[in-house]
């Protein structure tokens, strides 16, 4: 073997090392030394250019199930092994896998080695880790070959030092990541001639594709209001006067909770609107406007409902990323569900 | 969610949306006397509350007709 040759670490799933179906899904993470099941194809497009060093198995069930523990063994595995590159997968559509290969793809991050692995797009797996570098494939294993030759393709490139190309050149999912580079042409020609394909009826791509966004399904209503604990967010930047925690004007990633215990109204002495992206003096002259505690108050205290948290949480809604929105949202909405709200009120800017 | 921008709001995924007053001044109006823009503040809340306890299949706009 080349001393320079590619070393390749290969993850796998009972079913496709070949050790069984749903009835060994419990099998514990076990390695190999060299390739297995589609391994052996990766070996051979590697060529004698790379070797697949060894594979970790391990049950869907076990991974999903005991999912500390299957983190631990693939961290184990990678630290001792230290493969330039882990494939994962593919998975195609299979949920339990994915997320799998996925959490592989994660701690070989982790481990700062870098990592590959296939799935279809639709595979609830990708949500847990939009950062790994996932090759689309078919549903199914009948896409096997050419999910693989994309797999190896991109595995050689970063495994052998290399940074990704755009999602488009090396042929794999978005991982919601913008890196600057240069272009041939300014883009206000690149823009007209975008215009004009378009007003020709042709096929344009642009260069900003915009994300799309989770259909959320609408949470059950409060059934009794008069019981309920009411908490309000918004994202429109009130915090304390002084903005002790340094809330960022636009490109915040993240939220604060400040105290309403004790006031019946926001007051321009103690508060203040930090955002950047509208004009902010109504709101730093009357908090009220954005954060309506005193309308709060005073339906809390005719027992329109029960209670209302006795604090907000707050961001500033300007020009964010979707991934620090998305984890903003998850964070305070754990922290409702902790606090036993029982509705929200979200007033954005 | 009380938005100056329904619309968007609704694009994005929204389910209980009620139309705000402007984007600088979202529950409330400080070019009316204190007293009005408090009762514009008060109307918002309400409708925003009301719509916590209504069912939806979906981003819902709650103009205020349910408070007729």
């Amino acid at each position: 073997m080349d001393d320079r040759a590619l070393r390749a670490g290969h993850y796998l799933n009972q079913f496709f090392a070949g050790i069984g179906g749903e009835e060994r899904a419990g099998t514990p993470p076990r390695i190999t030394d060299g390739p297995a099941g589609p391994g052996r194809a990766i070996q051979g497009l590697l060529g004698p250019g790379g070797v697949v060093v060894s594979t970790l198995v391990c049950g869907d069930n076990y991974f999903n199930e005991q999912i500390d523990a299957a983190v631990e063994a693939v961290r184990g595995w990678l630290t001792a092994q230290r493969p330039d590159v882990v494939i994962a997968g593919p998975a195609f559509a299979a949920g339990r896998y994915g997320r799998a290969c996925i959490e592989v793809c994660r701690v070989a991050a982790d481990l700062g080695i870098p990592a590959v692995t296939g799935m279809h797009p639709e595979n609830p797996g990708l949500l847990m880790y939009r950062q790994a570098y996932v090759v689309p494939t078919a549903a199914n294993a009948a896409g096997m070959a050419p999910a693989l030759t994309m797999m190896v393709r991109l595995a050689r490139k970063l495994g052998g030092g290399h940074p990704a190309g755009p999602v488009d050149e090396d042929g794999y999912l978005p991982r919601g990541v913008r890196r600057p580079g240069m272009r041939a042409r300014p883009g206000a020609q690149r823009a007209v001639d975008m215009l004009v394909a378009k007003l020709r009826g042709q096929p344009i791509r642009t260069e900003l594709p915009v994300e799309g966004y989770e259909a959320v399904a609408p949470a059950p209503p409060v059934t009794d209001l008069a019981r309920a604990t009411i908490a309000v967010v918004t994202t429109g930047a009130i915090v304390p006067k002084g903005n002790p925690d340094h809330l960022k004007r636009c490109s915040e990633t993240r939220w604060q909770r400040y105290q309403l215990e004790g006031r019946r109204r926001l007051t321009a002495d103690e508060f203040e609107c930090v955002h950047g992206g509208f004009y902010n003096v109504p709101a730093s002259e009357n908090p009220n406007v954005v954060l309506p505690l005193d309308a709060l108050r005073d339906l809390e205290t005719s027992g329109t409902f029960a209670r209302l948290a006795d604090f907000y949480c707050t961001t500033t809604g300007n020009d964010q990323r979707f991934a620090d929105c998305v984890r903003n949202g998850k964070e305070i909405g754990e922290l409702f569900w902790r606090e036993r709200i029982d509705g929200v009120l979200l007033v954005a800017t | 969610m009380i938005s100056a921008l329904p619309p968007l709001a609704m694009q994005a995924g929204a389910n209980r949306v009620v139309q705000g007053v402007k984007i600088e001044h979202v529950c409330g109006d400080p070019a009316l006397p204190a007293e009005e823009d408090g009762a514009v503040r008060r109307r918002l809340v309400e409708r925003g509350l009301r719509a916590l306890t209504t069912a939806v299949d979906g981003p819902t706009l709650f103009d205020g007709a349910e408070l007729r």
